[in-house]
Parts: structure tokens; sequence; C-alpha cells
């Protein structure tokens, strides 16, 4: 039997990939050996991000690593990919989300119709502003021309915020070359590993989403072929690269705050960042009356929260 | 063919006119971005639009820029042929550039056909079927920004531009085998 | 079939494809779509040619390549570098070689408000070069000078090629240009010592211009000396902004645009026909460019997708065992090689993306490295068999300058240019030292 090769793109550039998929795809690699190999690509580099769903469908690339926002997937739940406004406090909110509360057979309807496989939803890091300019307020948000996720992009466009959308390898260029102001695409350990942290001066605390929410996607006929073993060896990686970045990002988040020496910390008061968060619930209701998916999708969030606040400590604190 | 090459090059003539004039239209946009950075609150569309209006002018400028033999070539050799050998060695090379273009055009079909909410592998028959009623619009492709511009517009400006480059080439592998034979073009 | 052949087969049917003398973007596109389609057949053979165009639309900075190549043809069209040109004339004129200096000083102005090398070039050979024939300059010599000075253009700021070679780099624009201030004047100051030195030694080359051409009133020397603020003013609106971050790079590049517009249309030369060239002229040299990365961008993407990228790495570092320097020069010098007969444009959009990363991986400052690539261009746009600059003069030249005495006129300016290189990498602080100090301060 010949040896099977996929092509994977992932949406994050190689200095980020080294740390979140590069050492599973290796892993896969080494078990699989002469049965099966993937080749890893990064943000852009077979195809544009914009056209990643595209080349997916058609086989142009076997699997994906991405987001469902960031790579438009035409699904009813695309918007709740990336950074979901609010739709998690905690990296570890993702996973329960998905094998708890339903999400993983939503997802699967989805896209099974759209003939793409989804393996799984992990988390990644909270949302957070990087800025060249401090931001103490919510005034200070406004006019600041952002590198931000297209639905979290939408949302943040009511506080005046100008999101801006470009290829994520050219973002630090961006910041310099003054086609942006901040960028609102990740926490502070990706502001160090990529560089932003180096084009920036300030970093707020507040965050518009906890974790960000991305998959593991595969073209359906190149996942039917694989014998079943294999797709278990993949899954299995899959969810080691989900593994190591809860501790990744969680431990990095902490230690950067405290030992960071690039970034300047700033916050937003409690009482004024809660108008932002009302505006959430607000944004949820007018997503939720876009379709019967996207209503079912923003029920289970609040079913969630709900049960998150009568949970009590730790879960949640107010 | 002298019909062919006649018409042809005029259709690309008159774009190539029209579109040379884009350069203002690009620059308009990216002034008001500035002034509107400046004064006002910065616009969500500007990048995205000089995005839009530079491809379009690139693309659909291409087929003049070609009557206008502004395509660089490597002339090591070609410089010191003849007419004659260069219009042969043309002959057969122009074909290999009509076949990227039809590679480029069949991608640019396929992708139009996805921005139109067609997910299937008939990217031309659906485009036919949408033309005599046979096929509906899909779910329609929008970029992802904030502006959520329908990408349809600029793709079928992409189709379009890239037809016409192979119009074009296709007039000037005519060309060549006119002159070839020694007919005045 | 290893993907290490099949990397130097495209590459090498690539070369093949270039010399039938077919046009730059068919030959890179074909061998593209080709290689993906023998890859990949349909899993996306067909789809890494028309992917390259949105990826292309995505970047940005190249929103500013039309905006530069319009500031170029309107300062050659409308000749409103004249005025400068004369202010030289009478102030150097005095010298030994002195119209040549000042055609070289013309040369810095010009390049200061544009960002290839063709307005350069025009200016030189339609204004400088007959006035220098007539005033029985060497012919050889200020051949040279011309296309080595106009050569500047990509080096000095505002850059075309720095603009290219910051979208394949991942580097600032901003720091990048600043960082070919210095080398640019250095340069500049190079070619100066030289044609003193030469005309110094045997003054015939480059005769002093006679009293009564210079015997001109005090006052109308100085307000010869106001045309040297136009260059100012235009450079001025386009890079303060830009350096203060009140405008990006790509509005700036529209303000340039527009002054130079402005300026035209101001002192009465924006004629119908000087609008026409310009505008024709720019979507010309634009689509040209475009196509070509285009082409070259789903060449790339082929390249990557097969590792080539890693396999070069590996063969210069593990299999040759090189040391770091020795591996920049050889790159360097394949480079050069390769720049005598290859466009600029397919060698950045080509080889850059494998040389760049492996750069940036030996721990070399790629800010620095843009300037030793640009150089580089520079030399290629001189060297024969294709280069701009040669194919610009062969075109421009009066008659009584023959093929031969291009060729030769060049050899002493490369071999400048070489020493300027030689002296950028081994000061890098010559081409770091400005954007270090205005980056920092705030
Ligand atoms: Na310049
Ligand atoms: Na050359």
């Amino acid at each position: 039997q010949s040896k099977i090769t996929w092509r994977m793109q992932t949406y994050a550039g190689a200095a980020l990939a080294a740390e979140v998929i590069d050492p599973a795809i290796k892993m896969f690699n080494t078990i699989a050996g002469d049965r099966m190999q993937i080749e890893l690509f990064y943000a852009d580099q077979l195809v544009p991000t914009g056209e990643l769903f595209q080349a997916l469908q058609r086989g142009t690339i076997d699997a994906v690593q991405s987001d469902d926002d960031s790579m438009a997937s035409p699904t009813e739940v695309t918007v709740f990919g990336g950074y979901f406004p609010f739709g998690s406090r905690y990296s570890l909110d993702v996973p329960v989300l998905f094998n708890q509360y339903g999400l993983n057979e939503i997802w699967d309807e989805e896209y099974s119709k759209v003939g793409v496989k989804h393996i799984s939803a992990g988390a990644w890091d909270p949302c957070h502003f990087a800025t060249k300019d401090p931001i103490r307020s919510l005034a200070d948000l406004n006019g600041k021309r952002i590198f931000t996720f297209p639905t979290a992009g939408r949302f943040l466009t009511q506080f005046g915020v100008v999101p801006v959308n470009l290829p994520w390898e050219d973002i630090e260029v961006a910041v310099q070359t003054g086609e942006l102001d901040g960028i609102a695409w990740s926490g502070i350990t990706e502001d160090y590993t990529v560089g932003w942290a180096d084009v920036t001066n300030y970093f707020l605390t507040n965050n518009i989403s906890g974790a960000w929410a991305g998959s593991f996607f595969a073209n359906m006929d190149r996942w039917n072929e694989l014998p079943e073993d294999l797709q278990t060896l993949f899954r299995v990686c899959c969810d080691q690269s989900h593994y190591y970045r809860q501790w990744w990002y969680w431990g990095g988040e902490a230690n950067l705050r405290v030992n960071g020496t690039k970034l300047e910390l700033t916050t937003i008061p409690d009482e004024e960042w809660a108008t932002v968060e009302t505006a959430a619930q607000v944004f949820w209701e007018e997503i939720a009356a876009e379709s019967e998916t996207k209503r079912r999708v923003v029920d289970i969030f609040k079913k969630y929260n709900a049960d998150m606040v009568k949970a009590g400590r730790p879960y949640r604190y107010t | 063919m002298h019909g062919y090459i006649r018409i042809v090059d005029a259709v690309n003539l008159r774009v190539g006119r029209v579109m040379m004039y884009g350069i203002f239209a690009l620059m308009a946009i990216l002034l008001w971005s500035s002034i509107s950075k400046a004064f006002f609150v910065p616009s969500l569309w500007t990048l995205e639009m000089a995005q839009f209006v530079m491809v379009a002018y690139y693309i659909l400028g291409g087929p003049y820029s070609v009557q206008l033999g502004s395509n660089v070539r490597m002339d090591l050799f070609y410089g010191d042929w003849s007419p004659k050998k260069k219009a042969w060695f043309d002959l057969f090379t122009i074909c290999l550039l009509i076949f990227y273009l039809c590679v480029l055009l069949y991608g640019a079909v396929s992708s139009t056909a996805y921005s139109l909410g067609y997910w299937g592998s008939e990217p031309f028959s659906y485009l036919g079927g949408l033309v005599t009623g046979a096929e509906e619009l899909g779910r329609l492709e929008r970029s992802s920004t904030a502006w959520r511009p329908y990408l349809w517009p600029i793709k079928a400006v992409i189709v379009l531009g890239m037809f016409l480059m192979l119009l074009q080439c296709i007039s000037e592998f005519f060309k060549d085998y006119l002159r070839i034979k020694g007919e005045a073009i | 079939m290893s993907y290490e052949l099949i990397a130097i087969l495209m590459f090498s049917s690539m070369m093949l494809m270039l010399l039938t003398g077919q046009r730059v973007f068919g030959a890179i596109g074909f061998i593209a779509v080709v290689a993906a389609l023998l890859l990949w057949g349909d899993r996306g053979g067909f789809d890494i040619g028309f992917s390259a165009a949105m990826k292309l639309m995505k970047w940005y900075p190249l929103l500013t390549l039309p905006m530069f190549i319009f500031m170029g043809y309107v300062l050659s069209e409308s000749k409103i570098a004249d005025d400068l040109y004369r202010m030289f004339h009478v102030w150097m004129g005095g010298l030994r070689g002195g119209l040549a200096i000042g055609t070289i000083g013309l040369m810095v102005l010009i390049s200061a408000m544009n960002g290839l090398s063709v307005a350069g070039m025009a200016i030189g050979s339609t204004i400088a070069l007959p006035e220098l024939l007539k005033r029985g300059y060497d012919k050889r010599m200020v051949t040279g000078v011309i296309q080595a000075g106009s050569s500047l253009g990509i080096l000095v700021p505002p850059s075309v090629v720095l603009v290219l070679y910051a979208m394949i780099a991942r580097q600032p624009v901003g720091q990048l240009w600043l960082a070919g201030v210095l080398p640019g004047l250095m340069m500049a100051g190079l070619f100066i010592v030289y044609i003193v030195v030469r005309c110094w030694i045997n003054p015939v080359l480059g005769p002093v211009l006679p009293a009564e051409e210079r015997n001109i009133p005090r006052a109308e020397k100085l307000r010869l000396l106001r045309a040297g603020l136009l260059p100012i003013v235009i450079f001025a609106t386009m890079m303060v902004p830009f350096v203060n971050g009140w405008t990006s790079l790509v509005e700036s590049s529209a303000i340039g645009a527009l002054a130079a517009f402005v300026a035209a249309v101001l002192k009465g030369r924006m004629t119908r026909e000087v609008f026409e060239n310009s505008v024709r002229n720019t979507l010309g040299i634009t689509c040209m460019f475009m196509w070509i990365i285009l082409a070259a961008l789903a060449f790339g993407a082929v390249f990557d997708g097969l590792g080539a990228v890693k396999a070069i790495e590996s063969v210069f570092t593990e299999r040759l065992n090189l040391s770091p320097w020795m591996i920049l020069i050889l790159m360097q010098l394949s480079f050069i090689l390769m720049g005598t007969f290859l466009d600029d444009t397919a060698m950045l959009v080509i080889v850059a993306p494998l040389y760049v990363p492996l750069v940036g991986a030996l721990g070399f400052d790629l800010i620095w490295y843009g300037i030793l690539y640009t150089i580089t261009t520079q030399i290629a746009y001189m060297t024969p068999p294709f280069g701009y600059n040669l194919f610009l003069m062969r075109a421009m030249a009066p008659p009584e300058i023959s093929i031969r005495d291009i060729y030769a006129s060049i050899t002493p300016f490369v071999m400048i240019m070489v020493l300027a290189l030689v002296l950028v990498m081994i000061f890098p602080g010559i081409a770091t030292w400005l954007p270090d100090y205005v980056y920092n301060k705030q």
C-alpha cells in the first residue's frame, strides 16, 4: 500500500505554529511513519486565509486548523468560532461547551452539509487589546484601527473601533507602517511570541472573550478514505494539540503579565467595562434572531453561563 | 482572423483606456482615507475598496498593456533574432501562456461560482444555469471584514479580465501566424 | 521523484522558458500551473494560479506601486526637472568633471521623488546626456554616470524595490527606507570621488565649462537654487506625515503622487500629451509588475509546497557545513549572477522567499539585508544581458553611443557598487544607524 500524504494548512504563522501545531504534527508523522505523512503549511502559505474553506472543500488542501470565523466557512455557526464576544470566560469553557453542552453535534451537522469533516474544537488564548497608545477608558477605543476577528470586529464597532482585516503575517509591519493602531487578536503570550509586543506599548487586561474557539477540519472524502486507526491517531494528535495549548496559554498569560517587560498593563474599571458586557448580551440576541441554528447555539451559551453562575466559585466570582 | 484581431484589439483598447484612469480613483480613495483619518473617524471601507480598484486596474488593464508591449521579455537571445524568428518562437510559447491563462480563468470561474453559493465541481454549468434560470443563487460569500462587502463583484471582474487577457493573447497568436506568412496586420 | 529534483526541474524549465523570449509572466505562470497540475492534479492543481490573485489583492503595500510609478512619469514627462538640471549646470560647471558631478546630484534629488530608476534614466538621458556630450564629456563616462546615478532611485527612499522586499521579508517599510538613505548618499559620494579622480588624472574626460557660460549674475544664480526646493517639498509632503505616523504608507504614496501632479500643473507643464503619457505608461508598467508577481506567487506557492526552502537550507547548513558569513556571501554572489540575466521582480519574488528566511535563521538583521539586496538589484539593472537601465539606455541614447560603449561604460560603476556592497556588509551601521535612531527615540 502506498503512503498517504496530506497537506494541512494552519491559520497561524510560522512563529506561533512552532508552539501550537508543529509538535502535534511531528508526533503524528513519527507514529504514522511510512503509512501516512502530513505536510504542514502556515498562514497564507498555500492559499490565502480567505480562500481556505473553498480549498478544503475542493481538496486543494486536505486538512485545516482554523477558527470558523477567520476562514469564513459558509455555515450557520461561523460567527461563534474565534472570539464570540463574552462567549467564554476560561479556556476550559470551550471543550466543556463542545463535549458536554452539545456544540459538537451542531458543528458536525453544519459541516457535513457543506462536505467538510469537523474533527474537534479546542481553546486557545483570551482576546485582549495590544495597542500603541494606552486604553484606560472606553473613550480611548474610539477611532482606533484594530486588527481583529470579523465577528469581534462587528461587535466592537459600536465603541468606535475600526476593525481592519489583513493577512496575519503582515500585522507587525502594518502596525509600523501606520495601517493599524493596535491588535485585538490574542492574549499576551502571542503578543510576545509573534513579535507584536515589539511594535505595541500597552496591553489592556480586560478581555472580550476568555478563549478563542477553533477546530481541526478535514476534506470529507479524504477523511473517509483513511483507515480507522489513522483516523483515531489523527484525533489523538488533535487532542494533544488542544491539551498543549491549554497549559501553554494559561501559564503564559500569567507569567508575562507578571514578568513581561515589553508591554505596560492598563485596565478599564469594572463598572465601565460592564457596559461592554451588557452590549454583548444585546449582540447575542441580534445573532440569535438571524437563524434557527444560531438561536440553538446562543441558547446553549446562555444555559452554560447560567449554570456556571449557579455553581459559584471557582467557576464564577461575580 | 483579421476580423478577430480587429475586434478583440479594439475592445481591449477601449477597456484599457478606461481602466487607465483608475489610477485617479485609487488616488482619491487613499487621499480620502488619509483625510478621514486625520479629521474624522477612519473609514471602514477605504483600504479594501482600494484593493478592489487595484485588482480591476491591473487585471482589466492587462490586455491593453500587452498591446502596448509593456510586458518584459528576457532578450538575451530574443533581442537579436529577426522578426520572423521571433514570431516562430512566439507562436509556440504563446500557447503555453494561453494554457496558463486558461488555468487561471478556470480557477477564477470556480471561485466566482463559490462566491455565489455553489459548492459543486461544475462551476461552468452552474453559472450557465444561473443565466437560464436552471440554478439558483446560494449563500453569497462576503469578505471577512467589518465592512463585509460581497465578493462576487470583484471575482466577476477578475473572470472578465482574465477572459479578455485570453482573447488578447489569442489575438497575439494570430498576429504571429500572420507575421510568419508575411501578411500585413 | 524526490522533491529536490522536482524543484530543480521547475527552476531550470522556467529559465529555459525565459530564454525563449516569451513574456516573463507567461513563462513563470506556465511552469507554476503545470507543476501544480502534475503534482496535485485536480486536488488543487487548478486553484493555485487563481488563489495567487486573491493573495495579491490582500498585499496592501502594493497599492503604492502605481503611485510611485505615476510620480516618476509625471516628473520625467513634464520636464519639471529641467530647472534642477540648470541649477547643477551653473553651480558645478566650473569644476573638472563638474557637470558629471552635478548629474549625480540631480539623480539623488530625483531619486528622492520617485520609487524606480525609470524617471532618473529618462531625465538623465533626455536632458543631461545631450548637454554633456555637447560639452565634450567622455561618452563612456557619462553613459555610466546616468545609468548608475538613476539606479539610486531604488535605494534612496521612496523605493518600490524595498516595498516589495518588505512584503517578502515581513519587515517594516519605513525602517527599510530610512536604512537606504545613508548607503544611497555614500554610493553617490563614491561616484563623485570616482569622477573627480578620473577627471583630475585626465582632464579631457570632463572639461571645465567655458567662462562665458558660467558668467551669469549672482542673483540669477541664487534664483536657480530655488529649483532645488521642489524635490525637497515633494519629498517632505510625503515622508513627514508618514514618519510621524499621521498617514499610513499607502496613503503617503497617494499624497506623493498628488504632490508631483500638482507641482507639474502649477509649473504649467501638465500638457495633454504629458498627462496621456504619464497615465498610460503607469498602467503599462503597473500591469507588467502585477502580472509577473501574480505568476511568481503561484510559482512560489508550488515551490514552497515542495519544501524547497527547507531543502536549500539543509544543503547550505548541513551538507556543505558553511559558516553564516560564507553562506551570505555565496547568496550575494548567486544573486548578482542571477541578476545579470533575470528580471528583478522575478528575482525578488522567486529567489528571495528562499533566501530571506535563511538569512533570518542565520541571525542576520533583515533590514540590513534589505539594503544589500537592493544594491545587488541596482547592479542587476546595469549588467548585460538583462537590465532595465541597460534597455532604457539603449532605447534613449543618441546614435553616436554604441552598444559597446554602453557595456563598457558600466564596468567602473558596477565595481563601485560592489565596493559599496562590501562596505555595508563590513559596517552594517551605514544602513542600520538611521532607522535605529529615528525609531528608537519614540
Ligand atoms: Na527613490
Ligand atoms: Na542585469
